[in-house]
């Protein structure tokens, strides 16, 4: 389930397409050039436009993506980061931060070790230890910091309850403590996690996720601390954070340059500005004026003022890339039993159509799989992937071969818009045309949540995905391993009660793998037989449309940070 | 024109200039989409000094828009105003709006129908009286002002006026009310009052005070008075002469004494006939004019009346639906009619209600007599 | 009067009371568990059941309003752990009384994360309130004195196109023309009054100006509506004929009387939007009450929605108690008891 922020403005009467998203990487496949001009000149105030209002700055608690990503860039630094790249195989390969390499690892890929580079410090000047890394997994255990990842809950090698959940419950809970030591061992600078089962993408997760970035113990107030900022990194927060508004992020005097690499750090300040809207930021970002020339934004450029983009000033500070996230339309396994039938409807499924009505190139292009371009082992999916141009006389004969009445009732439901409502109306004409009676159910309000009960009667659902670092592991099985969704409460994010156990046992062996290209394969092969089960049906890849102010220098489309403004690279020009 | 009563004998001869009030050919018309309404078209006469004058007519027959006009209500609005009113030697039509302002209130003053809605809701009644007396009175202070409110409030029969000077309109009876409005509008002594429907919003004991108290502060302001009302019993109370209106011309004129004894228009009579009377049967229901009043925009060709009148086959040759009389003088009377006098006996004659010899004309002559 | 007021605020605490229940009620008559929002990619059930514990959300709904309206008294601690408290003290977050609750999507205070705002939608509210009073209430003076000329029939047809234009259209435009266009004033940004009045000022300029023209459309027309209203009683006949002058009668006789009723409306109105101008104050990406009030709606955040349901509730209650109080002073007829 990707999780976005709801825009904001659902009553504006332009679609709001994209807005934030839970996934740290991935990323699109129009990897680009710099557009921007390139510059080492160090200072200025860079501005941030971001729309409604960060959820939280607390590395345990983040999992929005973009968020992630700022974190990592600004104030939270990992044992390995993710490169300043425009390359989408180099952004998938983790390089260090705080630790000495990319770690290593042994027992198939169960163990890892990582080692403190020295010279690594707090913003008070306070050398970072193992025991603050440490201490940070530990608090993503506390039941009072929800929100974050857990991908730590279930492979680190430690007792687990009746439910699933693991036993241990963060530093307060002594009685598990000793449990937790032996998974997570530190030796002098040196940090150990033990796996319960391979883990080969575990430098990816640590680099694109804050969930195993180090904590201060003498500093954790629980909750308190949602909106808190201790840095690490090159910036630090100056003041408080206010939520609503935003905060100013100034250079961190204890950050040593020499310890990272990476991280260009040109501004003097990063000014980050909340709760603005779209329409807001476009309008501001074409203007040009003032401190917005040196602005960069998070939140897609309106479909009422693509328009304007084309104005020769304009357009060069205008990108358009590929985003991380993958739309897809699910039958329900439940209802559409038939396989001809589900063949039916993904081989009149209209791709061009739906990107016209949604909005256009520009918005968005077609997808051939659900996993995402730029993530590492892509492969179009065999089946589904030369499907979805909208054969609807080849779809006629397959729905009058599957021996069912005519015309046949759907019933499709999805997370409404206006343009997600133009793209379905344009897929029921054509799906019309082959045979089919659909009705649209487009909801507004809580779209997973219903479509996660396990009562609903739709016959397709519109989902989105994003993946939370750039390997398949974060696609295919949180959205079809039947074992970890399906219950007699809630379908979790299998909506379309997809059940096979050829493909879990393929799930099981890809998670046995311990190289991401080992299991890369296996996933393939995996989506090769959701396609031959017409489990789901590739719609499109989004794109983003980000518009910059003109004195912004080095700005790159990153796969690494989702194709958001990279604040390891972006400079002002003096 | 004006035949002088028993009241006019006290009067002091300082009346040389001529009348106080002298209206000649007043006409009021308001333009309108539909066409012009002459809500009042030649209306003429004459007020002295001391004395009351009565307008009667139903509703809309013009009898409230020419005491408006003779207050310069009018001016500022659409309405178009044109004939001659004659104030105390002045030329109404011809003074300034400041000028007419300071008649206002100081040498005219009104009382109006309803003391309700003509008293302000949110102001207190004696400083809507005071306020008339500071307009006209510029040097005055706040306390004088307020010593000659409490002064008016109790002349006008008011209880406890030290209390009744702080109270808002709403906290007053209807009598009440209307004996404020009356302090109000002689405050500053006019010269002519009007009072536009005074008691129609009273109850019938109230209606007989209010009366009561017009006349005797008459007496003692000596002030003429111009009494509107479609009470026929009020004007036989109360006035010297009658003016009776019809689609907003004047159609019967004399002395109340006259008219009431012999009334010269089918008007009047039907007037007089619908008014409720001690020496009837209550089964008797009132006897109201049939028909209405014609619309102002279109009279009716010939005399404005004929439409609704029982009368109009007796003069010859379809003079009532063809020309328009004109006020004819009959003795010391004037009526818009073509009727002789023989048919006037003839038809008092046929009917049982008696355009002759009315019971209330002699009222009016006693109660006139009692007051001077 | 004091003992009307008192008993007024008494009735109000009660209704304050009465509409918390019934947000708690409508919140959780809802199908989904609000802890399925704080809880991420990797939603299990049991997990859900584990944010929901931690939450509080698995209490009946009656008892978690009690503890809600206890808080309000007394304040309360979260997470209400005794067993944290003592190892962990520094990790409880203490919410002192008046306790709103605790956002788990913002880990925050309500009253501390609404302090902030109060401010800025109540600046936002009477800058709003006093421009549109004066835009509005001088147009439809002027309107109804000139009654059937072309500067009334242009005021009431401007009027009527802004009271049809959606203050989304209305604000967008003025934003993208005034201030970035033509740059006539700085892009709008909230600056609290205590930083820098003078960008106070300027900040609220036009989004206060895009609720003003909206209201002030209304103001117009009602405004009008009034004085002609009035200029057709009786009592100012009365006045003509006194002989007070003209100026006199406008002011004293008829604006007293036209604008009365006016105040309940504007007071009524002003109070409303003491509680947010949902969409203007996001256009112009003020942190004021409604733009918070709508993220919290759309996280599931009850305790920062029933917050801002008080707050907004609270703002009408008073709102109607100061109209009727001065009702009560301005017209003689109205008696407070």
């Amino acid at each position: 389930m990707a999780l976005r922020k709801k825009p904001i403005v659902a009553v504006v009467a332009t679609a709001i397409t994209a807005g934030t998203a839970l996934s740290a990487c991935g990323g699109g496949g129009g990897g680009t050039t710099p557009a921007s001009s390139n510059s080492t000149y160090k200072g200025g105030n860079l501005t941030y436009l971001y729309e409604d209002t960060v959820t939280s700055w607390d590395p345990q608690r983040s999992y929005v993506g973009v968020d992630l990503s700022n974190e990592s860039r600004l104030f939270s630094r990992s044992l390995v980061q993710l490169p300043v790249t425009t390359d989408a195989k180099t952004a998938a390969t983790p390089i260090p931060d705080l630790a000495t390499n990319t770690g290593t690892k042994s027992d198939g890929a169960k163990t890892w070790s990582y080692t403190l580079k020295s010279g690594v410090k707090w913003q008070d000047g306070k050398a970072i230890s193992c025991a603050d890394v440490k201490y940070g997994l530990e608090r993503n255990f506390n039941p009072n910091l929800t929100g974050g990842p857990t991908y730590a809950w279930g492979y680190l090698n430690i007792p687990h309850g009746s439910d699933g959940l693991p036993s241990y419950k963060g530093p307060a809970d002594t009685k598990n403590q000793a449990a937790f030591d032996k998974a997570v061992v530190c030796s002098g600078n040196t940090i150990t996690y033990h796996f319960n089962k391979p883990f080969p993408d575990f430098p990816l997760a640590l680099a694109s996720l804050r969930e195993f970035d180090p904590y201060r113990k003498d500093k954790d107030q629980g909750v308190k601390n949602n909106l808190t900022i201790f840095s690490d990194g090159p910036y630090m927060i100056q003041g408080n954070w206010q939520t609503g508004s935003g905060g100013t992020f100034v250079r961190n005097p204890n950050y040593d340059p020499k310890t990272d690499g990476n991280r260009k750090a040109l501004p003097a300040t990063i000014t980050f500005k909340e709760n603005i809207q779209p329409d807001t930021a476009a309008s501001r970002l074409i203007a040009n004026n003032g401190a917005d020339q040196s602005a960069v934004e998070m939140m897609n450029i309106p479909p009422s003022n693509l328009s304007q983009l084309v104005a020769g000033n304009v357009k060069s500070r205008v990108e358009n890339p590929q985003s991380p996230f993958v739309d897809y339309i699910l039958p329900n396994m439940k209802r559409l039993t038939n396989p001809k039938v589900r063949q039916a409807l993904a081989t009149s499924l209209n791709q061009a159509a739906y990107i016209k009505g949604y909005g256009g190139s520009q918005t968005a292009s077609a997808a051939k799989s659900l996993v995402s371009p730029a993530l590492l082992g892509y492969k179009p999916n065999p089946t589904t992937g030369a499907l979805g141009q909208g054969d609807v006389s080849a779809a006629k004969k397959l729905l009058q071969g599957a021996g069912v009445p005519m015309p046949y009732p759907i019933k499709f439901t999805f997370r409404n818009n206006p343009a997600r409502l133009a793209g379905a109306e344009a897929l029921a004409a054509t799906w019309n045309q082959a045979g089919f009676k659909v009705t649209l159910n487009p909801i507004t309000n809580k779209y997973y949540p219903t479509i996660q009960t396990p009562s609903d009667n739709s016959d397709l659902y519109w989902a989105g995905w994003g993946a939370d670092w750039s390997a398949q592991s974060t696609v295919l099985p949180p959205l079809f391993d039947s074992r970890v969704n399906l219950t007699s409460s809630t379908k979790t994010s299998d909506y379309g009660n997809y059940t096979s156990k050829t493909t879990n046992a393929l799930f099981d062996k890809a998670s046995m793998q311990t190289s991401v290209e080992a299991a890369a394969s296996v996933y393939n092969e995996a989506d090769a037989q959701l396609g031959k089960d017409y489990a789901y049906f590739p719609l499109i890849v989004e794109k983003f449309v980000f518009l910059r102010g003109s004195k912004v220098t080095n700005y790159i489309n990153n796969p690494a940070v989702s194709m958001y403004p990279d604040l390891g690279s972006v400079g002002v020009s003096k | 024109m004006s035949t002088p009563l028993t009241k006019e004998q006290g009067r002091p001869a300082d009346a040389q200039s001529g009348p106080l009030l002298q209206v000649d050919d007043l006409k009021v018309h308001f333009p309108t989409d539909d066409g012009v309404v002459k809500s009042v078209d030649g209306v003429s006469f004459t007020l002295e000094k001391g004395q009351t004058l009565g307008i009667v007519g139903e509703s809309g027959s013009g009898k409230s828009v020419s005491s408006s006009a003779i207050m310069g209500l009018q001016r500022g609005t659409s309405a178009r105003v044109s004939g001659s009113i004659l104030f105390d030697g002045r030329e109404l039509m011809e003074v300034s709006d400041e000028e007419y302002r300071e008649l206002r209130g100081q040498d005219i003053a009104m009382i109006f129908q309803d003391p309700l809605s003509a008293l302000h809701p949110y102001y207190t009644v004696g400083a809507q009286i005071a306020e008339g007396y500071r307009v006209h009175h510029p040097d005055a202070s706040k306390k004088d002002a307020r010593n000659r409110t409490l002064e008016m409030l109790g002349k006008v029969g008011i209880p406890n006026p030290a209390r009744r000077i702080d109270q808002y309109p709403h906290e007053f009876s209807g009598g009440m009310r209307q004996r404020a409005m009356v302090a109000m509008a002689l405050i500053n002594d006019p010269k002519l009052l009007i009072a536009d429907e005074p008691t129609t919003a009273l109850d019938v004991t109230v209606q007989a005070q209010i009366l009561d108290l017009m006349v005797s502060l008459q007496d003692e302001f000596r002030s003429a008075i111009i009494i509107i009302t479609h009470d026929l019993g009020v004007v036989a109370d109360v006035a010297d002469d009658i003016l009776v209106m019809y689609a907003g011309r004047p159609v019967e004129k004399g002395t109340v004494m006259d008219t009431f004894a012999r009334p010269k228009h089918p008007y009047t009579w039907g007037l007089l006939a619908s008014m409720p009377r001690l020496d009837q049967e209550r089964t008797d229901k009132l006897d109201p004019i049939p028909g209405n009043p014609p619309s102002l925009i279109n009279l009716p060709t010939g005399c404005a009346f004929n439409p609704r009148c029982a009368h109009r086959d007796r003069v010859p040759g379809d003079k009532c639906r063809t020309v328009e009389p004109e006020l004819f003088q009959i003795g010391t009377q004037q009526a818009r009619c073509f009727l002789t006098d023989q048919d006037r006996t003839e038809i008092a004659a046929a009917h049982d209600v008696s355009p002759d010899a009315h019971d209330v004309s002699a009222d009016a002559h006693d109660r006139s007599q009692e007051s001077a | 009067m004091f003992a009307y007021v008192v008993r007024r605020l008494i009735g109000g605490v009660f209704l304050l009371l009465l509409v918390s229940l019934v947000t708690f009620v409508l919140f959780f008559a809802g199908p989904i568990n609000p802890a399925k929002f704080t809880c991420g990619k990797q939603c299990t059930p049991a997990l859900i059941e584990q944010n929901t514990k931690a939450l509080g959300y698995d209490k009946p709904v009656l008892e978690q309003w009690g503890t809600y309206v206890v808080g309000i008294v007394k304040g309360r601690d979260f997470p209400d752990d005794p067993a944290l408290k003592k190892t962990a003290p520094e990790t409880i977050a203490h919410c002192s009384a008046p306790c709103l609750g605790y956002s788990p999507q913002t880990s925050q205070n309500v009253t501390t994360e609404l302090q902030p705002r109060i401010p800025v939608s109540v600046s936002l509210a009477i800058a709003a309130f006093i421009m549109w009073m004066i835009i509005g209430v001088g147009a439809g003076i002027i309107a109804a004195l000139l009654r059937g000329s072309v500067i009334d029939k242009a005021l009431v047809g401007v009027s009527l196109i802004f009271y049809a234009m959606p203050t989304v259209v209305t604000g967008l435009l003025l934003y993208q023309f005034v201030a970035i266009k033509w740059q006539l004033v700085p892009a709008p940004q909230y600056v609290p009054f205590s930083q820098s009045p003078v960008q106070w000022l300027q900040g609220l300029f036009l989004p206060a100006l895009t609720l003003a023209l909206y209201y002030a459309a209304g103001y117009v027309r009602l405004t009008r509506a009034f004085i002609l209203e009035t200029l057709g009683e009786d009592y100012l006949r009365t006045a003509k004929a006194k002989g007070v002058p003209r100026v006199r009668v406008l002011f004293r006789h008829t604006l007293r009387a036209a604008l009365t009723p006016i105040v309940t409306q504007a007071g009524l109105d002003l109070g409303a939007l003491l509680g947010g101008a949902i969409i203007t104050e996001q256009i112009f990406s003020y942190p004021g009450l409604g733009a918070l009030a709508v993220s919290s709606a759309n996280q599931y955040d009850l305790p920062t929605t029933i917050g801002i349901v008080l707050v907004v509730a609270t703002f009408i209650i008073i709102a109607n108690l100061v109209v009727d109080v001065l009702y009560g002073l301005i017209d003689p007829r109205v008696k407070l008891a």
